[in-house]
């Protein structure tokens, strides 16, 4: 079993084992995040704090965007690029962020 | 990173290696003189501190160097905002003390010239550093005399401000909007695809007529193009007519609007068919290619820019070199920074995948947002998500896009609410780069 | 027919050339170029487009529906002396627009 070792952006640790078949990596797919979310989904300004997000709250609201029935000026276009399993481990990695 | 030092005597030609001391090396936070692999980073900008702050974050065994001749890094975007009149200089400019901190070795030179079979790179000021690894990312340069007479000496008459540089450029034209007579004409020349940042010059009209609006309020803005279309296009027109009237003229190509000569002395744009046009103030984007150091080491190609292995970023002209912003073929991925910022992660992981073991992230996926102010209180944006195919990049279908339109009676919240996630960005991307 | 679009012709020449010398021709011509076909008419559209150096027609081409609004042609002639340039737009209803420009070629 591999263990892959990423830090996210803060002195956090987030330590997952991944197996060998592909799995989407979500401290990677959160660093695009930080560009707006801040460091480590700490939010900035205007745009939201994402630590500690509950996961299903997340992946409920996530879906919402996608499906434009949440108010928003930008998430809902960007929640469509992301699949089901992306999305599944962005919750698993905010939802784990304190 | 062992390194030639100009007091030992070492030069382009002598070519032997002397291993410094901990002692000599010595720079604050760099953690240890001979670490596992050295990783290089060559440009300070968008690419190459993101790429180097997340080495340093995520490899800490990895010894990284920066190299970038601007002792502290001017952002290009928001430099339309000191034209608006609504940032000063030092509210887009950034240290590279965070990185120090963090364990990069910065070098304030300029890379003079890459030998990818030896793997090193010579420094303008003498110096040669040895590399396991190469993160390239020196953004473009201008093709001076494309637009004839347009070479380096008339951009201190005709600003380009295309990019952040010491801020003189953006600094120059904002002095020229708040000298401009009454009255008077702001000329700027835009150029054809592919350029750095497509909605950069459309921002730029706005902030312009923003402050003329206050200021000089019956002065005018043509804005010659060199295309027929441009990012954004409906939106920034909406607001253009909303908010400034018939202070903006925007002429595309097909009406005349290339233009291919300019004269400083005479202060004249002159279209591709001959039109001559008096400009008070003239900014000129000229066409742009990679820089010289991407290009004299053989990494671009005819069109001037660097073709990438869409998964790694490494150039297809030589190993161990990963070329991203905008210097790169990246299309249909922009040229931005947000671009050079997300994808510099990813070049990293396969950058550093052999040296560390750790697997390069074998699934990526790039990342843009594109924030433009066309107003006060009325931000636009673009956004897109690309994963690589087999030989480029594909945008994500069914998802990204830019606003929604409508007026602003309809649309004043959005507009507000995306001017003020526009200054977030900027502060949580700056953060990502130098903090 | 009412209010027949004039358009007007332009082109870009070099001033001179030696006899031999590949040169650059641009054109552009604005002309609305309506189909007719998937949206409203009446159909407006240019039917050909001819170039004469010294007398001789050195690139024609005849408008497809797919042509785009404001056409602009780039060609490249091995320039011949004396140089003078005709240009012929031919419009569908029989109209010409002509303009004229010449090089010094030498």
């Amino acid at each position: 079993m591999r263990t892959r070792l990423l830090l996210p952006t803060t002195l956090a640790l987030a330590m997952a084992a991944w197996p060998a078949v592909a799995q989407p990596d979500g401290p990677m797919l959160a660093e695009a995040c930080a560009g707006c979310h801040g460091q480590a989904g700490a939010g900035q300004g205007a745009i939201s704090d994402l630590r500690g997000y509950d996961r299903d709250a997340f992946l409920l609201v996530w879906a919402e965007f996608a499906a434009d029935e949440r108010p928003a000026t930008i998430m809902n276009r960007i929640a469509r690029g992301y699949t089901e399993a992306d999305v599944e481990a962005l919750a698993d990695f905010f939802s784990s962020l304190e | 990173m062992t390194r030639q030092t100009r007091t030992t005597l070492t030069r382009r030609g002598f070519g032997t290696l002397i291993a410094a001391s901990a002692a000599t090396l010595a720079t604050p936070g760099l953690l240890r003189a001979n670490t596992n692999g050295r990783l290089l980073v060559v440009g300070g900008g968008f690419g190459g501190a993101s790429a180097a702050r997340f080495a340093r974050i995520n490899y800490p065994d990895v010894s990284v160097t920066l190299v970038e001749p601007q002792t502290s890094f001017v952002t290009c975007p928001y430099g339309n905002l000191i034209l608006g009149g609504r940032k000063q200089l030092s509210d887009i400019t950034h240290s590279y003390d965070g990185l120090r901190a963090r364990g990069v070795q910065v070098i304030h030179d300029r890379a003079q010239e890459i030998d990818a079979e030896g793997h090193r790179v010579t420094l303008a000021g003498g110096d040669v550093l040895d590399y396991d690894k190469l993160i390239l990312s020196p953004g473009i340069a201008l093709r001076w005399n494309a637009i004839e007479g347009y070479d380096e000496a008339a951009s201190e008459v005709f600003p380009h401000a295309w990019w952040g540089g010491d801020g003189s450029q953006i600094t120059t034209l904002r002095a020229q909007l708040e000298a401009l007579p009454e009255g008077g004409v702001v000329g700027m020349a835009i150029p054809d695809n592919p350029f750095r940042c497509p909605p950069g010059p459309y921002e730029r009209i706005s902030m312009i007529a923003h402050h003329l609006k206050q200021a000089n309020p019956t002065a005018k803005i043509l804005a010659f193009d060199s295309k027929d279309g441009f990012a954004k296009q409906g939106l920034f027109q909406d607001a253009w007519e909303e908010l400034y009237g018939d202070m903006i003229e925007w002429i595309p190509a097909s009406q005349d609007g290339r233009i291919m000569r300019v004269d400083t002395e005479n202060k004249l744009f002159v279209s591709e068919f001959g039109e001559e046009h008096h400009v008070d103030l003239g900014n000129v984007i000229p066409p742009q290619y990679a820089a010289g150091i991407a290009r004299d080491a053989g990494l671009a190609n005819d069109s001037g820019w660097v073709p990438v292995n869409p998964r790694s970023f490494e150039a297809e002209a030589a190993r161990d070199i990963h070329v991203i912003g905008d210097a790169n073929v990246g299309a249909p991925m922009p040229k931005s920074g947000y671009i050079a910022n997300s994808t510099a992660k990813t070049a990293v992981t396969a950058a550093l995948a052999e040296i560390s073991g750790r697997p390069a992230w074998d699934d990526p996926v790039y990342f843009n947002t594109c924030y433009s102010h066309a107003g006060e209180d009325y931000g636009i944006s673009v956004a897109a998500i690309f994963r690589p195919t087999d030989d480029g990049f594909e945008a994500t279908p069914d998802s990204g896009g830019v606003s929604p339109s409508g007026p602003l009676s309809e649309m004043s919240r959005n507009r507000r609410l995306e001017a003020r996630y526009a200054d977030a960005w900027y502060a949580s991307i700056t953060d990502d780069m130098f903090s | 027919m009412s209010d027949l679009h004039q358009s007007t012709p332009r082109v870009r020449l070099p001033r001179s050339a030696s006899a031999g010398d590949t040169i650059e021709v641009r054109t552009l011509i604005d002309h609305p170029m309506v189909t007719a076909v998937s949206g409203p008419g009446p159909r407006d559209m240019l039917a050909r487009f001819e170039a004469t150096m010294n007398g001789e027609t050195v690139i024609a081409y005849d408008f497809a529906n797919g042509a785009a609004a404001n056409p602009t042609f780039t060609f490249h002639v091995r320039a011949a002396a004396p140089g003078d340039f005709t240009f012929t737009w031919t419009h569908e209803d029989g109209r010409r627009f002509t303009t004229e420009g010449s090089v010094r070629v030498t």
